[in-house]
């Protein structure tokens, strides 16, 4: 009998632990991976595209002034430590769209630790990083096979104690 | 010889990364309804709303099927979702590790992580069925990614050794790729093993001579040995390659020379 409800509390317990094992299946997709749309709690609503219907994925198109290098110059300029910004070691990984006109909006990130799960930081590095992303103004947006285009990138901040690690 | 190697390049990177023959699996079994899936799929565009449904579909119907997972986790990682890219691809890992870990390796390289990187390209490196993989573009053996990350972390003698084993391995010419001599040179410059970074730049410019920054840092190492004038010659080389609009742009090359750069170590020349 005891032996039984072994069994049963067995099997009750890999069914439970199955369950929240499997795989979330993401149900609703928007028409391409990354297409962001407007969310009032996040987003400025004067930031729009030029074509809403036709916005890139490719992150290659859209170039800063004066490169990738010109970039993280720009980033480590802007950045200002604090001494409780020192407790963060990870990655910001910031996606953004930039209009046919140059604008930039749709920010969003991920903050993941060294070992790249999700975790968190102290909330004004976050609040610096997010507002120095939103600060550069020197996008160009794609031009695509003779074209201008809206598109999205994203760039990824390495910090190491609290300091921007140059590439 | 370049056209050899790059369809060599090409055909192995085909291999590892490419299409699966669904005509391999059973017919009506799951894998093959969930490859026949993928095969839908994959004629959609990438990162559709389209061809993500049929994705999930063959991962409804064939679980065990590895592919499903790795071509749906794809868009992820190219649009920054690195989360969500990593546990969708985890999925094709735990199926087959030897098929889909060096995929793992190169995005964890792509997002500066060289830590993890190591970790996933030691392991895979240390199975004893590994064969030779490169990065999705085909232009680098993940062994060079995986020199170039040790360098990457300051373990700049690991990385000489890691990238000499791996053009050691090469049975003729017709394998080296177009930067690998350019990788060891850099790593030789790193750990100021000048007269070795000579050697291995001199060796590069034979296979390929349009790397700008395969210049600059031969002149970084003539300036090791104090042959100022040498590496002048050189820098002003990596100036007019960097203006050259058909110059070889180094995919993955970790180490990127820009033209401040060069600038920079010719203005310390002058003074």
């Amino acid at each position: 009998m005891l032996k039984n409800n072994y069994y049963t509390f067995f099997i009750v317990i890999l069914f439970v632990f199955g369950c929240q094992n499997s795989k979330k299946v993401q149900k609703y997709y928007e028409n391409q991976i990354g297409d962001t749309p407007f969310d009032k709690t996040k987003d400025k609503p004067n930031f729009k595209f030029c074509d809403s219907t036709k916005v890139l994925h490719k992150r290659a198109y859209i170039r800063y002034s004066g490169g990738e290098k010109a970039l993280e110059e720009a980033l480590i300029k802007k950045y200002i430590f604090q001494p409780n910004y020192k407790t963060f070691s990870g990655y910001f990984i910031i996606r953004f769209a930039v209009n046919c006109n140059n604008e930039t909006g749709r920010f969003r990130m991920e903050i993941l630790d060294t070992n790249f799960m999700e975790t968190n930081c102290p909330k004004d590095l976050q609040n610096h990083i997010l507002s120095i992303a939103k600060s550069l103004k020197n996008w160009h947006h794609p031009f695509y096979k003779g074209k201008d285009y809206d598109g999205y990138r994203f760039i990824n901040i390495k910090m190491k104690n609290g300091k921007i690690v140059k590439s | 010889m370049k056209t050899t190697t790059s369809i060599i390049l090409f055909m192995a990177s085909s291999f590892c990364f490419s299409q699966v023959n669904c005509f391999i699996f059973l017919e009506g079994s799951p894998e093959r309804q969930a490859c026949e899936l993928c095969d839908e799929a994959i004629k959609h565009p990438q990162g559709s709303k389209a061809s993500q449904l049929l994705f999930d579909k063959a991962i409804a119907v064939g679980p065990k099927f590895a592919w499903a997972y790795y071509e749906k986790s794809v868009p992820y990682f190219k649009r920054g979702f690195l989360l969500e890219g990593l546990e969708i691809l985890n999925e094709a890992i735990r199926l087959k590790p030897l098929e889909y870990l060096c995929y793992r390796a190169y995005w964890y390289w792509q997002y500066r992580n060289y830590k993890l990187c190591i970790q996933d390209l030691e392991t895979y490196y240390s199975m004893p069925k590994a064969f030779i993989q490169f990065t999705p573009g085909g232009e680098k053996d993940m062994r060079i990614i995986l020199g170039l990350a040790y360098a990457k972390t300051g373990n700049y003698k690991k990385g000489i050794e890691t990238i000499k084993t791996c053009i050691n391995s090469y049975d003729s010419e017709d394998d080296f790729g177009f930067a690998d001599y350019h990788s060891l040179a850099i790593l030789y410059v790193k750990n100021k093993q000048y007269g070795e970074a000579i050697d291995a730049i001199q060796k590069q410019l034979l296979i390929n001579k349009d790397i700008a920054d395969s210049y600059y840092y031969l002149g970084l190492a003539y300036l090791g040995i104090q042959n100022k004038t040498e590496a002048r010659k050189q820098f002003e080389n990596a100036i007019l390659k960097l203006n050259d609009t058909n110059r070889y742009f180094n995919t993955n090359a970790g180490f990127m020379v820009h033209e401040s750069d060069v600038v920079e170590a010719l203005n310390n020349l002058k003074n």
